[in-house]
C-alpha cells in the first residue's frame, strides 16, 4: 500500500475514534434524548469494508452502526445532528441512531432488531441478481444475533438461489451485558458454515491494512462463486468498566452495550487499550509514533472544527 | 368457475404482463401449487419464480429486501398463520419502508386458513389482527369482481400490502354480481341498493350477505349491501350514508379477532345515524368450541332477522 493511501486510512481510524469520543463526552453531559451503541474498537472492520465499496454495493447495518455510518458519510455532523433529532441530520430526524441508513453512500437498511437485518439483505441480493447490477451486499452481524433463526435461514435461502452476500459477523464474544460462556453453547463458525457449503474466513488483529486486502479478496470471490461467505471478526468493545460488588471496586465488570461510557475520556493520543484490541494501537505497526501523533493532532482539529467547536 | 379457479386466472394474467417481477413461496411451482392458487404462474421478461425453502420469517423479510433493491415481488403462502413467524418483518421493517414512497411492490398473499377443520392452527384465521399489527393495507377477495379488481388495482403497485384469499371458500362457484360501486383504494364494493336495510359484510362474509339480501328480496324487503374488503378500518362515508337513508343495519362478520374493524364502523354508524334496528351477525366465541376441528361457519338464522322486518 502506498504511504499516502496508507496516511488516509490511518487517518480515518483516528476519525472514527475520535468522532466517537466527542459523542461519548456529549453522552456523558445527557445531550441526547435517544439509545447510541458506540463501537470503540471497531473501527478497523468499518474502514474496510468503506474501502472495499463500490459502485452498487450495498450496506446492511444492525443497531450497533455507528462506525459505519461515520466511516461512510466522512463526517460526524450529519450524525450528531441525527442523534441531536435535527432536520439537517442525516436521515432528517426519522431515524436516531439504532436504524440510521444513508442510501447514498450504499447504507439502504440498518435494523434495531437482533436478526431481523439478514433477511433484508437477502433480499437485496435477490435484487441484485434479477437486475444483475453485479453489486455485492455487505450485512453486518453479530455473535448475539447469530443466534437467531434468521441466521441459519438466510444464509440457507443465498447458498439455494446462489446470491452474493458478505456476511459480517462481529464477535465482541458478548450480547448486551452476557458473554457467549454464559449464555450458549459455543457455535464451531467454520464447520457450520461448512455444512452449508458456505465459505468462511476469519478476521483478527484489527489491522485495517490487512482487513482492507482481505475484503478486497473475499469481494471477488464471492461476486466470482455467486455464493455468500462468512467473515468473522474478532472484535473487543473498549470502553467497559467495573462497578463494586461484593465489597470489591472491581467487583463487576460492565459491557459496553448502549449508554455512555463513564471511564473513557478524549486524549490528545485516542487510544484505549495498549494492546492489539485497539485499532489505533496497531497503527503503530505502519507508521512511527510521530507520523501518528501528530495525523491525530491534526484529525482531532478537522474533526471539532466541522462540528463548529474549535 | 370456482373461487380459486378465478384467482388463479386473474393473478396469471397480471403476473405474465409484469416484467421483473419475483413470485415465491413454498410450493409455489410444485405439487397442489397451494390447491391451485399458482397454478401455471408465469412472470414477465427477466422475472423469476422461486420455490422457497421453509423459512418464513427470512422470506417475509426477503420481499422487503427486494423492495429497497428496487424489485417487486410477491410471497404466496400456504396458510394465514405462517406469517406469524415473520411479524418482526411486517412491524419492523416495513416501519423503516413506509417512510418513503417505494418504487418497487410487495404483496404478500396468504390464503388465510378459515376452514376449522384444521383444529387449533385455524383458530388463527383474524387476517384483521394480522394488518393491523403495523397499519398495513389488507383485502380481502370474497367475488369475481374485487379479485379483479384489487389484484388488478394492488397485486404489483409499488407499496407494501396483504392480500388475502378464504380457504373456505376455494371449491365454491364464485360469486358474480352485479357491482354498483368500488372505491378507488378497492376497499368498499356495492352490490345493491335498497330502502329498507343497509348490509355490510366484513372479511369474508359477502356471501352470508348476499344469502340474506335475496331472501329479504324475495319477501319484497330491498336492501342495500356492501362488501367491506379492507380489513383495517376505512373512511364510511359512503356506508353511513347509505344507512342514514334506511335506518336499519345489518352488520355481519366472520372474523375472529376481538379488535375488528366492524366495531369501528359501529361505533361511527351509531354515533351519526338515528338506526331503528342495529342487528349484528358474529361468531360465537363462548368457551374453547372455536379452538378445535369444527365446521367453522358462521351460523346465521336469516328467517329470525327478516322477521323483524316483516
Amino acid at each position: 500500500m502506498a504511504d499516502s493511501k496508507k496516511i488516509e486510512t490511518a487517518r480515518e481510524i483516528l476519525r472514527l475514534r475520535f468522532s466517537q469520543l466527542i459523542v461519548n463526552e456529549k453522552y456523558k453531559a445527557g445531550e441526547f434524548k435517544i439509545p447510541i451503541h458506540l463501537a470503540m474498537g471497531h473501527e478497523a472492520i468499518a474502514v474496510a469494508v468503506d474501502s472495499m465499496m463500490s459502485g452498487n454495493d450495498k450496506l446492511v447495518l444492525s443497531h450497533r452502526n455507528i462506525h459505519y455510518n461515520l466511516a461512510r458519510s466522512g463526517k460526524l455532523k450529519p450524525v450528531l445532528d441525527e442523534y441531536f433529532l435535527k432536520k439537517e441530520g442525516l436521515a432528517g430526524a426519522e431515524l436516531g441512531s439504532m436504524n440510521l441508513a444513508n442510501e447514498e453512500k450504499g447504507i439502504v437498511y440498518s435494523s434495531s432488531i437482533l436478526g431481523n437485518n439478514l433477511p433484508v439483505a437477502t433480499g437485496l441480493a435477490l435484487a441484485e441478481k434479477v437486475k444483475r447490477s453485479g453489486g455485492l451486499v455487505t450485512v453486518v452481524t453479530g455473535d448475539g444475533a447469530m443466534e437467531e433463526g434468521t441466521f441459519y435461514e438466510s444464509l440457507v435461502f443465498m447458498k439455494s438461489n446462489s446470491l452474493a452476500v458478505s456476511v459480517i459477523v462481529e464477535n465482541n464474544e458478548w450480547s448486551m451485558h452476557t458473554q457467549i460462556g454464559e449464555r450458549r453453547t459455543e457455535i464451531d463458525l467454520p464447520k457450520f458454515t461448512a455444512a452449508l457449503g458456505v465459505s468462511y474466513e476469519k478476521l483478527e488483529g484489527n489491522d485495517v491494512f490487512n482487513y482492507i486486502d482481505r475484503l478486497g479478496e473475499a469481494k471477488n470471490s464471492i461476486l466470482a462463486g455467486k455464493s455468500p461467505m462468512v467473515l468473522e471478526v474478532k472484535i473487543t468493545t473498549l470502553g467497559g468498566w467495573y462497578v463494586e460488588a461484593d465489597g470489591r471496586k472491581d467487583g463487576r465488570f460492565i459491557h459496553p452495550h448502549a449508554g455512555p461510557l463513564p471511564e473513557t475520556s478524549i486524549d490528545e493520543w485516542p487510544e484505549l487499550e495498549n494492546s492489539a484490541d485497539d485499532p489505533v494501537f496497531v497503527l503503530r505497526e505502519n507508521l512511527s509514533a510521530s507520523e501518528l501523533e501528530s495525523l491525530a493532532r491534526e484529525v482531532f482539529r478537522k474533526v471539532k472544527e466541522e462540528i463548529g467547536e474549535l | 368457475m370456482k373461487y380459486i379457479q378465478h384467482i388463479n386466472e386473474v393473478l396469471g394474467k397480471k403476473t405474465a404482463e409484469t416484467e421483473g417481477l419475483v413470485l415465491f413461496g413454498q410450493n409455489i411451482a410444485a405439487g397442489s401449487h397451494i390447491s391451485g392458487l399458482t397454478k401455471g404462474l408465469q412472470v414477465g421478461k427477466e422475472g423469476l419464480i422461486i420455490n422457497a425453502t421453509n423459512a418464513e420469517s427470512t422470506l417475509t423479510g426477503l420481499g422487503f429486501g427486494m423492495m429497497l433493491g428496487g424489485v417487486s415481488s410477491v410471497f404466496f403462502m400456504k396458510q394465514l398463520d405462517f406469517l406469524l413467524l415473520g411479524i418482526d418483518q411486517l412491524v419492523n421493517t416495513y416501519n423503516f419502508i413506509r417512510r418513503k414512497e417505494p418504487e418497487a411492490s410487495y404483496t404478500i398473499f396468504p390464503v388465510v386458513s378459515d376452514l376449522g377443520w384444521h383444529g387449533l392452527q385455524s383458530s388463527f384465521d383474524n387476517f384483521g389482527d394480522v394488518a393491523s399489527i403495523a397499519r398495513i393495507p389488507g383485502f380481502t377477495i370474497t367475488n369475481k369482481i374485487d379479485a379483479e379488481e384489487i389484484i388488478g388495482t394492488h397485486l404489483v403497485r409499488p407499496g407494501f400490502r396483504i392480500i388475502g384469499v378464504s380457504q373456505r371458500l376455494f371449491g365454491s362457484d364464485v360469486l358474480d354480481l352485479p357491482k354498483i360501486y368500488s372505491n378507488a383504494e378497492k376497499t368498499i364494493f356495492q352490490y345493491a341498493k335498497g330502502d329498507r336495510a343497509t348490509i355490510v359484510a366484513f372479511n369474508f362474509a359477502l356471501p352470508y350477505g348476499w344469502t340474506l339480501y335475496e331472501k329479504m328480496r324475495d319477501k319484497n324487503i330491498e336492501a342495500s349491501v356492501f362488501s367491506v374488503n379492507s380489513v383495517t378500518p376505512v373512511d364510511w362515508t359512503e356506508i353511513t350514508a347509505d344507512v342514514k337513508k334506511t335506518k336499519n343495519l345489518i352488520v355481519i362478520d366472520d372474523g375472529k379477532s376481538e379488535n375488528m374493524s366492524s366495531d369501528n364502523f359501529l361505533l361511527k354508524a351509531v354515533g351519526e345515524c338515528e338506526l331503528e334496528k342495529k342487528i349484528v351477525l358474529k361468531r360465537d366465541m363462548e368457551g374453547n368450541g372455536w379452538l378445535y376441528p369444527n365446521p367453522d361457519l358462521l351460523e346465521i338464522d336469516y328467517e329470525s332477522v327478516i322477521k323483524k322486518f316483516l
